[in-house]
């Protein structure tokens, strides 16, 4: 991949220009897909868009003690790697990549995390650092079964790259792997029952309790990027294999839709988990994984 | 190392102001102060200031909850004071709106629990059938909040189709069996909110002079409609829910227990209301000096007024109000000791707090 395929990449498909309607699209589909479960009529279709143009349009008043640097500066961080792990995604089939790209994934995917912790605490608000420090907890212990996944995926296929991946017949091992990043996802996008970090009724919205104006409107649109690169993440995998291009995208979007219609019916039949029964519950996890995946490798070994 | 999170007087999980200044040790609090007063509007000392008419409009809006109990509570006094009896009729039409109040309050606060858990499905599904109630009530009194039923010596309104409104009762019933009480009682992420959280011993209920779902839930049998029948409850019956744990999900089952007993007396007021007056028929009062009080069972538990009068005079000497709220409050500072921090907003919830009634 040279310099320019890579920019192409990364501004205009699947960067960009095709990200941040798909993020918003993504944002739109949840919160409609929840008020429909909920009995009430939900926003209009451009709803995400016209916040994100009117946040755009405020101005963030100042405040005394705050680091008005590092405070716009974390939620740029957290939308461009957001940007980056879409980018890298492979919607069409042989459009590049690299070898090693998954593992930039998982790091550009984790950034905006670190992102919403360090921004909480450079907020100085006690809300916001009870939010950073609960997300931080969160993100160690979904963590381990989300790389845990994707590591024993990409072994078992001998690659670390996302292409060669998708291109592969999926194994026993591969169904699971993804299942596994489908429980890890609610959690990453903070939503029901893993909202802990921006539980509103317990600390406002935690770590942007801080933030208005463009700088909010950069964590939302982060936040819509994250929709759109992990069920991508997922879609890629769980996507069966096909060489068309103009079959290989629908079947792309049609996965990722589905698989914001299930967080989202998720979340709405869902109520918040504590801290303790969250951080319980994927460590479970992580045991259950580790188990089923070590003695899935010693049964293909045997079986071979 | 130990910091303070001020929970409140505005924050999302409070419908009305008030403060809890938590001392949290990570997130496990091991301290917490209440502070209440920012809804204070001086209802007492206006009540000086108003005859026996007015009186009762203006004690209808101590609460916005349970606006009927004020006025019930207080008409009662005056009635001690004027020594009237309110007729049957009146004392069954009395407990139906009483009864429908409290599956209104019960049904608004499983919706606010809800919320806190993060629950919000849950929450819209309880305030749509709150509208349903609150449509029953706007059917019978032709208001939604402050219902104007009750009078010295008896009603204003009457119930001119009791069969019709036990439709509408019995439609409620099957819909509150069918969605509320089912997910509130199975739910797993439910439950684990909720169970074990908040505990008040028994002993603890005691000392602190716990009333209503919250003393019940601790395993103290208290219920005015047993304990003090007014209105017509010596006529109905029903049992009083009362669960031993103490904790969250003990006030949940016996808010939830109690909706079913609500519609169960509603049942039989509005199948046994007898024929006959709505009120006294007096216009013109002539109180006795003296102080009368008054209990109610108001969904928060028992509400007392105190009425002095002077006779000959129009306006009432003293009225005197002890809300449930007032006595359950001290109680939320033991729930939350050693509770995370999480659970606060819930537990603080779990006595279905009613500020502006304790603050007036």
């Amino acid at each position: 991949m040279n310099l320019i395929t890579a920019l192409a990449r990364l501004l205009i498909f699947p960067g960009l220009l095709f990200a941040v309607p798909a993020a918003w699209f993504f944002l739109w589909v949840e919160r409609k897909a929840v008020a429909l479960m909920q009995g009430r009529i939900g926003p209009p279709f451009m709803q995400p868009f016209y916040d994100f143009i009117k946040l755009l349009g405020k101005t963030t008043p100042l405040r005394e003690g705050i680091g008005g640097l590092l405070m716009k500066a974390w939620p740029l961080l957290a939308v461009s790697s957001a940007a980056g792990a879409v980018a890298l995604l492979p919607v069409l089939p042989s459009s590049g990549g690299f070898e090693g790209d998954l593992i930039l994934l998982l790091a550009l995917l984790e950034v905006p995390s670190m992102c919403i912790i360090a921004a909480g605490f450079s907020s100085r608000s006690i809300f916001g650092e009870i939010g950073s420090a609960r997300e931080a907890v969160l993100s160690v212990s979904y963590n381990v079964v989300f790389l845990l996944a994707i590591v024993s995926i990409a072994a078992s296929q001998h690659t670390f790259r996302l292409e060669a991946l998708a291109q592969l017949p999926a194994s026993p091992l591969r169904w699971l792997g993804v299942l596994a990043i489908l429980v890890c996802l609610p959690a990453k996008l903070h939503l029901n029952p893993f909202s802990l970090p921006n539980a509103e009724q317990e600390i406002y919205s935690g770590p942007m309790v801080e933030y208005a104006g463009p700088e909010l409107a950069m964590w939302e649109l982060s936040h819509g990027l994250e929709w759109v690169a992990a069920t991508g993440l997922v879609a890629t995998l769980a996507a069966p294999h096909v060489t068309l291009w103009w079959i290989a995208a629908p079947i792309f979007v049609a996965l990722s839709f589905a698989i914001v219609l299930l967080l989202s019916i998720l979340a709405s039949a869902t109520a918040r988990l504590a801290i303790d029964t969250t951080v319980r519950f994927y460590w479970q996890c992580t045991l259950i994984f580790a188990v089923l995946a070590i003695s899935s490798v010693l049964f293909m070994r045997l079986r071979s | 190392m130990s910091y303070k999170i001020p929970m409140g007087p505005f924050h999302p999980a409070l419908e009305e102001p008030y403060k809890l200044d938590l001392i949290c040790e990570g997130e496990t609090v091991s301290d917490a102060k209440l502070h209440i007063g920012f809804n204070f509007r001086g209802i007492e000392h206006l009540a000086e200031t108003r005859n026996y008419i007015q009186v009762i409009a203006l004690m209808e809006r101590v609460c916005g909850i349970c606006s009927n109990i004020h006025t019930l509570t207080l008409c009662q006094a005056m009635e001690g004071l004027t020594n009237l009896t309110p007729p049957p009729r009146a004392r069954y039409i009395r407990v139906v709106v009483a009864e429908l109040e409290r599956l209104h309050s019960h049904v608004l606060w499983a919706g606010i629990a809800a919320k806190l858990m993060g629950f919000k499905t849950m929450f819209m599904t309880c305030f749509e059938l709150r509208e349903k109630v609150m449509d029953v009530l706007q059917a019978i009194s032709g208001n939604r909040v402050n219902y104007s039923m009750n009078r010295i010596g008896g009603v204003n309104r009457d119930i001119e189709d009791p069969l019709a409104v036990l439709k509408m009762v019995e439609a409620l019933e099957a819909e509150m069996a069918r969605t509320v009480i089912p997910i509130f009682t199975t739910s797993t992420t439910a439950r684990s909110r909720c169970a074990g959280i908040g505990v008040l011993t028994h002993e603890k209920a005691i000392s602190c002079g716990v009333v209503g779902p919250v003393a019940r839930s601790s395993g103290v049998p208290q219920d005015l409609r047993h304990d003090a029948p007014y209105a017509a409850y010596d006529e109905m019956e029903f049992n009083t829910p009362v669960e031993p744990d103490g904790d969250v999900r003990a006030r949940l089952m016996v808010r939830a227990l109690e909706i079913m007993e609500s519609c169960r007396i509603l049942r039989q007021a509005l199948t046994k209301m007898p024929p006959g007056e709505l009120h006294t028929g007096d216009a013109k009062f002539n109180f006795v000096t003296g102080t009368s009080t008054s209990r109610v069972e108001a969904p928060r538990g028992e509400v007392m007024y105190s009425v002095s009068w002077r006779e000959g005079s129009r306006n009432p000497a003293r009225v005197h109000v002890r809300t449930p709220t007032f006595v359950n409050m001290p109680a939320i500072r033991w729930m939350v000791l050693g509770a995370r921090l999480a659970d606060t907003p819930l537990i603080q919830a779990s006595i279905d707090p009613c500020y502006s009634c304790t603050d007036r």
